[in-house]
Parts: structure tokens; sequence; C-alpha cells
């Protein structure tokens, strides 16, 4: 568990110090703007375009044509129960009550925490419907979801073998199991580079609690510091060290930093082989920006009343998820090449059923609108939409009617990017333990996601410790990207 | 026991092993040569001292003779040879296991030589010797002649310039005084000069101003925190244990205490390895402070050795693993080799965690047996103080029970109300509500759990701060003064002076001791890493390319035996390792220029770099052995050299084009300030450090959106427990490396400038350039305060005069006078602010020191000085 790495450390020097003497933060064109500005005392800056070609998060060309531009995924984390979502299971339903099956108990279930003798199958208290033309079958906590049926493509045959929460989420978040390895937003913004100028290109927000399981979630692991994810706030302030402080106005700040540009270029001006220290001034033009650029974006006071009722701004279940799932379209409109969306709460140990209530109520309609609201306006098409949690639940009850955690089959939602929707992919055995049928590994996930944005996963790599890293590591074979957007 | 003598008693077999010379045969010596290093290169992995399916390819006698597949070689005869037919892959055996096979040209010339009879004699170099030059021994180098010897001052400008020289680069001319005295301070303490301390080594012009200048900050106290925190890096130091919860280590401070005082001592080496790994072992004491009123300087040594052992008790953990021993025990295991590893050795062990290391010669049978030196050990916690402090906290511990009753009433107390407002919302709903909430959650029909639902929220969301009657809120206050009372009645202190921990806890440090013989844990080789896949039963050893394992079990035998902990310390201590002082060496020098000679210091094998000066850091590793392993030593050498006084410009347009990296240092390297120097800068320029050393961590307060980022939800930010700032107002500017550490919670400055994440060892902490780090340089209400501060000094030490600020601000963070221009411009900037400020009115918070000139100028001279806090020039040194 401790082979998580030294955070930003990377092995071979040479390129190390090739990214971090590039490294120009997001503000490249803010540089290009710096330049050709002349500031309040007359100050002519010297020409360092040359230099801004070096940003790392210059918009880079996809390996092959690209159907997405940019992801927003919405992670559940917690482990949202399969069989209670999006793998229907009639057997389960049928058998509910009863002790598992003999050939369920001798092929040696790891049940963990309960004893597969013991173990009572416990099926789903919720309705599945078949929405759409193409009848995909979901239950009723997804039913607004559900509208977009036809977008949907569900993967039901998710898996890998990790049973707690921690490297779990550290595999869906990183392809890896262990600490330090960068998420998969990294990776993207890795092989894409950004797309706005005044804004992160990789953002994450989440509801409520932030446990250090979502603060790991958008860090950028071994690759650069550049590509790590900026944690936006629901509430209170979105971003650290935003506003000046109160004795300031805007005026005087850009006084003070037309100034502070001055003598920072004049001391850059003898030491020009030390790119760090030009990077270090254009990261003062798009943090001014940023003051400005950020409280916008998450300024949602504008939208017409039609779109909060839609995301549900105004109701209490679904305020919070709401302004999430609406700040993530905003996002996607103003460039942000990547979105991390974060449920927290979907750990159904007691009570399954009613957790996944209360979590259906604050989180379906927000999702439906975003979907829809992308949809409408022509964004679905570019943006890949990914929502999963780091595995599913047991058929098997635990304690009061709570289902235990169960890596080895669950789904995963996708919608836009290119996809074709109404589709399924994959099974799970009849009572849902399993995946048996077209394996999806997470590792395949990632590879599909990847493919998807133009990325081919065994390309994208980056020497660390002594060899080329991938988001995939050794796996990713079965990538689904083009049975995903085939019709 | 005197240490030389445990030394010479191990009787270790010597560093590598050695074969006779076979009879050579008469053979192109050429084809042998190359025959040999082929399989050197491809197969001694494995067929070396492992000798996997039985098969040794180091001699010839054990080539032909085979393992369990039969012969390897038959002379000759290269179709028959099984050597020749597995890397050919001709039959169903493929050699090198993996995808990748042996070049065309390579099997070729195996082919070639087994045609010639398979000759061993015309390879000059054994087959056997490590090939690769990190695991072969250092031999000290003679310092090589160069063109310009006037250049060089002592041995280590010998070695730069001779491959400068070679290089056709030229040596930067040297930094000027005022430079180099910033540099020396930034070096060794992690803090900017003062403008005295910068005039008093101008002022001084005796030939030895600059060496009389390194001994002052050698023997500072605050040399100890800023090389002692570089060492915490690479011992990836935390105060919690990572993950989820977090759990917090409220001694690990001892540690870092122990580290600090050990750099200040100029502790050697080898003694501040073999402590960290085996204090307990090799100098075994009972440490019962206990029935002494007086401890005995020995004992007190013993005790900090065993402090020392503190390194293994502070690697992540997660919560969950507590519940199943095994696991606890295969990552502690795991986290104790992986640190060795690469703490001491300069390797990434963890690799052969799994399968055998695919590019360094260390077998999964090497990891598991490092793993067994550490099976018998456990953590433990010592009490750090005298029995009569014991007896003290025994006699006290009645107040920690009146203090639990005070708890226990309010408790009752509390329940109390909680009935009488339970009763009062019953009383508020409906018959057949209240009978469904009255059933047994479990056993609630449908129907009743629907009914009792309404109820049940209610009563759930009771709040008793909410409910009190007024004689209930008199009582709620009196059985709340009472817990306060009874808390604040317990001592501080013990009866000597020395200081509980937290509440009154006797103050320990946690340290590992031994598990009990029988209970020690069995190590198994795990496939794949996987505990529930074990494979061969393993016994403690080191990795066999570096060593003669046999050594390690036998000397196990006998009444003087040594333990497993202690066996491997000496053997890492030993003059003649091939790593240990390699490794440190170029640590100290990473840490002197910015890059180490191995610019990946935790990685000498063969997927780490080349050094950059191979006969320099051999020069130096047995120069550190020879100076008895002084740390201090190394930094005299260092720094008092001609290529550490360099400048940091480059010489000529010409060397920065052919050495762009400044590889081979024909300048000094700029450096970036680390975040804690940073913090202890802007402190320090403030007139507002705290430089206090030691103790238990300290918690400054965030602004509240820091906090929010950092803990989350409201709720948490109002408990306060994750973020829990220390009261004293005192303890809030202490120096960086007192700063709380912890794995989930990292402090956001520190984060935002690239500390280490401290999961495993962090050899070298990354620069990165990123927004946020200005962000919190321009609007960071600490920074802003400092600011307040550092103008209120420049008004308490220069009067009213503008032109005298900005001459001591410039002074005082930059270390040199403003120049005419900026002088200029600093002064219009004030003035500009100024004529701002004079429109607004509101300035909470301002300063005393503040008040004896205008609010607008104070209000200017505040911002000017944030505006000198965001130079580059501030955060990076020459």
């Amino acid at each position: 568990m401790n082979q998580a790495r030294c955070r930003r450390h990377e092995a071979v020097h040479s390129r190390r110090e090739f990214l971090e003497k590039s490294a120009f933060g997001f503000g490249a064109l803010a540089l290009a703007h710096l330049i050709d500005k002349e500031s309040a005392f007359g100050s002519v800056f010297p020409g360092t375009r040359a230099a801004a070609a070096n940003n790392p998060l210059a918009a880079k060309p996809p390996h092959f044509t690209a159907k997405a531009r940019s992801v927003v995924l919405i992670f559940l984390q917690g482990g949202p129960s399969h069989v209670d979502t999006f793998d229907p299971k009639p057997t389960l339903n049928r058998l509910d009550g009863q002790l598992l099956p003999p050939s369920f108990q001798s092929e040696g279930l790891n049940l963990q925490n309960l004893k597969a003798s013991e173990a009572k199958l416990m099926g789903s208290r919720f309705a599945f419907k078949r929405y759409g033309k193409s009848g995909l079958e979901m239950s009723d906590l997804f039913q607004r979801v559900g509208q977009y049926a036809d977008d949907l493509a569900v993967i039901r045959s998710c898996y890998h073998d990790l049973f707690i929460h921690g490297p779990a989420l550290n595999l869906l978040y990183t392809g890896s199991n262990l600490e330090g390895h960068p998420s998969v937003g990294s990776w993207v913004l890795y092989g894409l580079g950004s797309a706005s100028d005044n804004l992160p290109a990789y953002i994450a927000i989440t509801e409520g609690n932030l446990g250090s399981r979502s603060r790991k979630s958008f860090r950028s692991g071994f690759l650069p510091a550049v590509f790590q994810g900026t944690l936006l706030r629901a509430e209170s302030s979105p971003i650290m060290n935003l506003s000046p402080p109160p004795q300031f106005d805007v005026a005087e700040q850009r006084m003070m930093l037309d100034q502070i540009n001055v003598w920072n270029w004049r001391y850059q001006e003898s030491r020009t082989d030390d790119s760090r220290l030009s990077a270090r001034i254009s990261n003062y033009e798009l943090a001014f920006r940023m003051q400005a650029a950020a409280p916008e974006l998450i300024d949602i006071s504008k939208e017409p009343p039609h779109v909060r009722q839609m995301y549900g701004l105004d109701e209490t279940p679904t305020a919070e998820f709401g302004r999430i799932c609406l700040l993530g379209r905003r996002m996607v409109e103003r460039g942000v090449r990547f979105v991390q969306l974060i449920s927290t709460d979907w750990d159904g140990h007691g009570e399954c059923d009613k957790n996944h209530l209360q979590n259906s109520r604050k989180v379906d309609k927000p999702i439906a609108a975003l979907i829809g609201d992308l949809k409408q306006r022509g964004l679905l098409e570019s943006t890949l939409i990914v929502m999963v949690g780091e595995f599913g639940r047991t058929p098997v009850m635990q304690g009061n009617l709570g289902r235990d955690h169960s890596p080895y089959g669950f789904s995963a939602c996708l919608a836009g990017g290119g996809i074709r929707g109404g589709k399924v992919i994959g099974a799970t055995d009849e009572l849902g333990f399993r995946a048996v049928e077209d394996k999806i590994h997470v590792h395949d996930l990632h590879a599909t996601m990847l493919s998807l944005l133009g990325l081919d996963h065994k390309k994208l790599t980056y020497f660390f410790q002594g060899r080329d890293r991938r988001l995939t590591d050794v796996g990713g074979e079965n990538d689904l990207a083009q049975r995903l957007i085939k019709a | 026991m005197e240490l030389t003598t445990l030394k010479v008693s191990l009787r270790f077999c010597g560093m590598f092993l050695v074969f006779a010379a076979q009879a050579a045969a008469q053979s192109t010596v050429s084809t042998a040569r190359s025959a040999l290093a082929v399989i050197e290169k491809h197969c001694l992995i494995c067929h070396g001292a492992t000798q996997m399916s039985g098969l040794d390819l180091r001699q010839r006698e054990s080539a032909l003779k085979g393992g369990t597949r039969g012969p390897a070689l038959v002379a000759g005869k290269p179709d028959e040879s099984l050597l020749y037919k597995a890397v050919k892959g001709i039959d169903a055996l493929k050699m090198p296991p993996g995808k990748e096979s042996l070049s065309p040209a390579d099997i070729e010339i195996l082919r070639a030589w087994i045609v010639e009879g398979a000759p061993w004699g015309g390879s000059e170099r054994k087959a056997a010797e490590p090939s690769w030059w990190a695991f072969r021994k250092p031999i000290r180098p003679e310092v090589p002649r160069v063109q310009n010897p006037e250049w060089v001052l002592n041995p280590l400008d010998a070695f730069v310039l001779n491959l400068l020289e070679q290089k056709n680069l030229k040596p930067a001319p040297p930094a000027d005084k005022r430079t180099l005295v910033r540099r020396a301070y930034f070096d060794l303490l992690g803090l900017p000069p003062t403008p005295k301390d910068i005039e008093d080594v101008i002022q001084d012009t005796s030939p030895d101003a600059y060496e009389k200048l390194i001994e002052r900050l050698l023997s500072s106290p605050h040399y100890g925190e800023r090389w002692g925190r570089h060492w915490l890096d690479v011992a990836r130091y935390a105060d919690s244990g990572g993950f989820e919860t977090d759990i917090f280590y409220r001694n690990a401070w001892r540690y870092r205490d122990y580290v600090v005082k050990s750099f200040n001592d100029d502790k050697p080496y080898d003694r501040f390895l073999q402590e960290q790994i085996a204090g307990d072992e090799l100098w075994p004491d009972d440490l019962d402070l206990e029935k002494q009123y007086k401890i005995s300087r020995t004992k007190l040594e013993h005790l900090e050795a065993r402090i020392g052992t503190g390194l293994y008790t502070l690697g992540p953990e997660i919560h969950e693993s507590n519940m199943d021993a095994r696991k606890l025990l295969n990552e502690k295991l795991t986290d104790a080799v992986d640190t060795t590893g690469a703490v001491f050795l300069g390797l990434t062990l963890g690799c052969a965690r799994c399968h055998n290391h695919k590019f360094d010669p260390i077998t999964q049978r090497d990891y598991y047996r490092l793993q067994a030196v550490f099976a018998d050990s456990k953590e433990m916690e010592t009490p750090v103080v005298m029995g009569m402090s014991v007896a003290d906290y025994k006699q006290h511990y009645l107040g920690l029970i009146v203090a639990d009753e005070a708890r226990a009433a309010y408790r009752l107390f509390e329940e109390r109300v909680r009935q009488r407002v339970v009763k009062a919302k019953k009383a508020g709903f409906a018959a057949e509500a209240v009978e469904a909430y009255e059933v047994p959650e479990k056993k609630r029909t449908p129907k009743q759990q629907e009914l009792a639902e309404p109820l049940a929220k209610a009563i759930s969301e009771i709040k008793i701060d909410d409910e009190l009657s007024a004689e209930e809120a008199k009582e709620q206050r009196t059985l709340l003064d009472r817990i306060a009372r009874a808390v604040l009645a317990l001592p501080e202190k013990d009866a000597q002076g020395f200081p509980f921990d937290g509440i009154m806890d006797v103050p320990t440090a946690s340290v590992l001791g031994h598990i009990d013989a029988p209970l020690v844990p069995e190590v198994y080789v795990l496939h794949r890493g996987d505990l529930g896949q074990e494979r061969e039963k393993v016994g403690p050893g080191v990795p066999e390319v570096l060593g003669d394992s046999h050594s390690f079990v036998e000397s196990a035998a006998g009444p003087f035996a040594l333990r497993n902990r202690a066996k491997l310390a000496l053997w890492l201590s030993q003059d003649a390792h091939p790593l240990t002082a390699r490794v440190m060496v170029n640590r100290i020098w990473q840490w002197h220029f910015g890059r180490g000679i191995v610019s990946t210091p935790n990685d000498f094998g063969r997927q780490g770099q080349l050094p950059s000066h191979p006969q320099l850091l051999d020069w130096l590793a047995t120069e550190f052995v020879s100076c008895g392993w002084s740390i201090k030593a190394m930094h005299r050498l260092v720094m008092l050299s001609n290529t550490y006084r360099m400048s940091s410009q480059y010489p000529d347009p010409a060397s920065a084009r052919l050495d762009p990296e400044n590889r081979y240092l024909s300048r000094m390297n700029r450096r970036r300030l680390e975040g804690e120097a940073q913090w202890d800068s802007l402190h320090a320029i403030a007139g507002t450090l705290n430089l206090k050393i030691g103790g238990r961590p300290v918690t400054p307060p965030l602004a509240p959106d820091e906090l929010a980022a950092l803990v989350g939800s409201e709720a948490k930010v109002a408990s306060g427990r994750l973020w829990s700032v220390s009261s004293d107002p005192a303890q809030h500017n202490r120096r960086g490396i007192y700063v709380v550490s912890r794995r989930t919670f990292p402090y956001p400055m520190f984060e935002a400038f690239d500390n280490p994440e401290n999961a495993i060892s962090c050899p070298e902490r990354d620069v990165t350039t990123v927004s946020p780090q200005v962000l919190w340089f321009l609007n960071n209400r600490l920074v802003f305060q400092q600011a307040q501060h550092f103008a209120a000094r420049l008004v308490s030490e220069k009067g009213n005069q503008p032109a005298d600020w900005v001459e001591r601000a410039w002074q005082l963070a930059l270390g040199r006078p403003p120049s005419n221009q900026e002088s200029q411009e600093a002064l219009r900037l004030l003035d500009a602010f100024a004529r701002k400020a004079a429109e607004s009115r509101d300035w909470p918070d301002l300063p005393d020191g503040l008040r004896a000139i205008p609010l607008n100028q104070a209000a200017a001279l505040t911002k000017l000085c944030l505006s000198v806090f965001n130079l580059s020039e501030f955060s990076y040194v020459d």
C-alpha cells in the first residue's frame, strides 16, 4: 500500500527538467497578452514568445480522430449497488430471502465479511423498467436519467478484485490500487492539454464531505503537478486564495502586479536560461484572470428559471448536486477539459435501499438535467459522460437490509462523446455476484475513455521509476470505443 | 558493548564471491569475453547466485553440469546445448523469460562460443563479479591533474574542473560575497541572513572570512532543522498514517527531533544509520528509567538510539488494515523493506515484491529475506521520563477519574433532557405514529415504518442545546463548568517540571522492539506479492548480489549472536559497502547543488541515471568514510570548494549551449526555495519568526477558504478536530519543519510548493511553477498579515522616511540594497498606493507598529512589502 511515489518526482532528470522549465501553468495565452501589454509604468517586457510555445498545457493533437473533446466523470463514491440500479436480476428477486444455491456456495465467493453458508439473497426493492426506444432496463432510482436511455451505454460487466474503498478508489481514479499514481484527468491533460486560457483545465467538484479519498482523486501523482486537478467546492470559496485581501481593490492590485512584473522581468532578464522565472511571471497573469474568470464560472445567478428548475436548484434534495451538475455544464462550455463531479455517500452497508433512495433523490434529476442540457446545447456529442462507483454491492444481505462491497461485477453508465446509446455491454451471473460475459476490467474502461478522446492508451506513457508508465498499466486490451460508437 | 568489537566479531566473508579462475582454454579471447558478457547481462540475474532451477552459469563446471533440466552446455555442440536452444527458442523452453529475446547478434556470439568449446578463461573479468558499477566497492581514485591548477582549492574542484576541461566548458567566475552569504545561509540554515550578517562578512577582510562564516553556520542549532528536514523527506516523515481516517501519530515528532539533534551533533552517518535500523539491538538497554533518579549519560544515549528506530513506526497505515493482522504485518514489512532500500541502499527494492526485479539483480527471494529481517520486530511505546514522573502520573491519575466522572455526570444530564424532549415530541404526534415508533425498528411493518418515520426524524434531530429550560440551562453550565475545572486541575507537568503529553499522558516514544520468539511470524515468498499465494519460506538475509547471505545466517548462532536488524545495520554500515557511503554523499551533494551526481538519489540501479562525475562520487564516498562518516566534514569540503562558490550565471554562451542542464557544473545552480524555507523567510523578514527548537508539532490557523478546501464540510470545520489550531499565537510563527505534517491534510501552502506526499521516501522534491502558488503570495491572508508586520518593522527600525523604508526592505528581503531605479519605482508605487488609500478608511487589524504613521502611508507601505514578498528574487537563491 505504500508504493505511492513521492508525488512529483520523476526519475529521468532531463525530462523532468524539460517540463519544469516549460511549466507555464495555465498562462501561455496570458503570457502572450502580457508581452503585448504596456504596464502602468510604461515598461516593455522582453519577448519570450518562444518560451510560451513550451507550455505543457498547450492543446495537443490526439493520436487519432477524437469523438470527445471533454469528459465529465460522475463518481458515485461508496459503491452503488448494481443490482439496484443498472443490472436487473429477476432470479435474485425470485430467490429473495433464501440461502445461496449450492452452486454459488462451492465456488469460493469472496464475501469477506459474510459467510457464504449463512448469507441470504436480497432481491432489489426497486422496480426495473424499460426506457426509450432501445428498451434499456434501469431501476426507478435513475428514472430521470432513464429518459435519456437512448443516449446511454450501460456496461454491466465491470470488475476488479479490490474489496475496500481506499485501494478500489485509487484503481478507479488512477488505474492503480496504490497511492501516488496520476488520476485519469491528469493523464487526459497530459495527452491533450488545455482548451481554456483563464480557467484550470481539470476541475473536480464534490458534494458534502470532502474525504481524503476524493482529494487524492484529482492529483497528478508522478506526472508534473501542472496536470493536477483544481478542486472547486460546491459552496464557500471555490479556489483557495482567489480574492484579494479586503484592503485591496482590483485597480490597486493591478498597479501592484504591474510593478511586480517589471521587477520580476528585470530579474529574469539576466537569467534567461531559467524558464521557471518567465513561467512564474505568466502565472501572475493567469492568477489575475482566474480571480475574475473563476467567480464568473461559479456565479449561476444569471441562469434562467427553467434551467434552475431542470437541475432542481430550488428543491432541498437536489439543490447541492444540481448546482454541481450545472457548474459541470458551465465548465464544459468554458473549455474545461476534464470535469469530475463527486457524489460521496453510496456506501449502503445498512439499509441499502434507504441509502440509495436518498442518493437517488439527490442526483437522479441533476444528472438527467446535465445530460439533457448538454444535448440541447449540442455539447453532448463532444462530451463524454461516465458515471461509475468504485465497486458494486453484494446480492446478499449484510446486517439490516444492507449490502457489502462487491468488486467482482458492477455497472458503469456512459453517454455522449460519440457513443450510440441504448446499449448494454456484458453481464453478471444470474444473481449478480460476478461479471461473466464480456468482462470489462477498470483498465478497459480507462482505455475506452482515452480512446474516445483520440488517445491510444498504450502510447500515452510517461517514464517514471524505471519504466514507461500507463494509465492502464499492463491491461486495457479490451477497448470498447469502436463498439460504443457503432449504431 | 563497543560497536567496533561487534564489527570485528561479525567476520563478513567479503562482499563479493570470488571464484577461482577457470583453466584457460586456448581460444579466441574476445569470443569468450563477449559470450560471457551476454550471459552476465541476460542470464545471471536468475542463474547466478540465485541458481534458479539449480542452474549456475557463473562457472564453466556448473554450467556444464547444468540444473534440473540437465546440462546447459555441450562444448562444441550448440544444437545440443540447452542454453543455446533456449535463447534461440528451438524447443518449448524459451529464455530469457518474457517477451524480449536476445538479439540475433548475441545469439550468434553464444553459438560461436559454444562451437569453440565454451571457454571461460579468456575473460578478464569474472562473470561472478557484479557488473553494475554501483554494486562494486568504490575505489578511491587519483585526484586528476587539470590544466588550470590555480582554480583548484580542494580535490573536489580538481574532479569538477577536469570534466569541464574535457568537455570544453569553463567554470563560472566566483559569486560576489553578498550572493555567497545569502547562498550559504539558505543552504545551511534555510533562513535569510540579516543585513548585519551580510555586512559582517563583507567587512571582514581576513582571508578566512568565508571559512569562519561556514563554521558559524555549521554550529548554529538551526542547521539541524534545515538538514534534518531534508532527511525527513527521505524518511517519508509524517505525523499521521494517511488514508481516510489519517490516524494520528502523537509521538512521531520525537523522531523528527532526533533527526534534528543528530544533524546538529554531527552524528557519524554509520551510527545514524545503525540507530535507525537497530538502535535497540545494537545498544540493548531495558530503558527502565524507573528506579533511577538520575539517568546516566549512557542510558540517555541508548534512549536516543532507540528513538531512531522511530523511522519504522511512522509509515503510512490504513486504518482498516488493523482488522486483519496478517495484512497489517505484510504492509508494515513492505514499508520497512521499501524504506530501507530507498533510504540506505538507494535501490528500488519494491519491484521485487511481485516478481524478480526486471532490471536489477534483486530477486523476489532477496526481497522477502529482507522482510524476514524485520519480521521479529514490533512497534512499541517506551516511556521517555524517569520513574518519578511515572509515579507522579499515577498520583495524579485520580484527577483523571474526577474529569471522567464529570463527563459521565454530563452524559446522564444530557440523556435526562433528551428523554424529556422525546416525551414532549411524542405528545405532538398521533397515537398510532407513537405506537409504530415504539416497535423496534427492525420489526416494523412497512406501514408502521411509514407511520413512525416523521416522529423518528423529529427525535433524531433533537439538539439538546436548543431544548433546555432555564433551569436545565443553569444545570448544564454547572456541569460543563465541573468538567472544565476537573480538566484544568490536571497538572501539565510532573514534579520535576517535565511536561506530560496531551491532557495528561506519560510521555513516550514510538520505537521498535521485538515479538516474543515463539510468535515471530514466518515469512514466505509471495507469488505476485499476493498474501494468498505463499511460496517458499525464507529466513533473514541481504540481497545476494551485494553480499554473502550465508554469513548472515551462520552468525545467528552462539550466545552473543546479533539479532537480525543489527546484522543488517552493520552490514550496511561497513566501510566497504558499495552503496551506503555513495548514496549518502550523493544526497549531500544534491542538497547543496540541487542535483545529485547520480540524479536519481533513490535509484542507483540500472534504471537510475549514471553518475555525471563517477570518479568524484567515489572519491567523496571514500573521503566520507575516512572522515569518520562526518556529514559536517562533507559540508566543509563542498562549501569551501571553488565549485560551490561559482556564480549562478553561465560563464559564456558556449557553456550554456554545450551543457544546458548544467550537468557538469560550469556554474552554480539557481534554486527555488522549498515551501518551508519560503515560509521561514517570510516570517524572518517580517520579524515574527519564533526560533524555538523542537517539541510537539504546531497547527497554524488557516484562512476560511483554505480550511473549507482542506477539511470539507462545515460540520467538520466546526468540530475543529481535523484542524485544531494551536492556541498560543506564538506557536503560529514557528519554523515550517514544526508545522504538523499530516498525510491526508497537508498544510496548503506547503502543498502548493511541492511538499512530498510522504507515502514513500522522497529523494528529491519537485519544483513546479503553477498559478496557485502566486495566488497564495498575492492573496493569502497570512502573507498580508506578515506584510503588515514587515511594514511595522520598517517603521520601528527606520522612522518615517519612505526612502529609508525602501532601502531597509530590500536589504532585509533580498540581502542587497535597491538600485536607484528600483528605489524610485518603489517610492512611486508607495505614493500611488498612499493616494489610493486616502480614499478608504477601513483597515481592520492594523498592527500597533503601523499606528506611528498616517493610515494611508501604513496601507501603502504594507502593500509595498507585499510586493517585495512577490518578487522572484525573494523565492530564488542564486
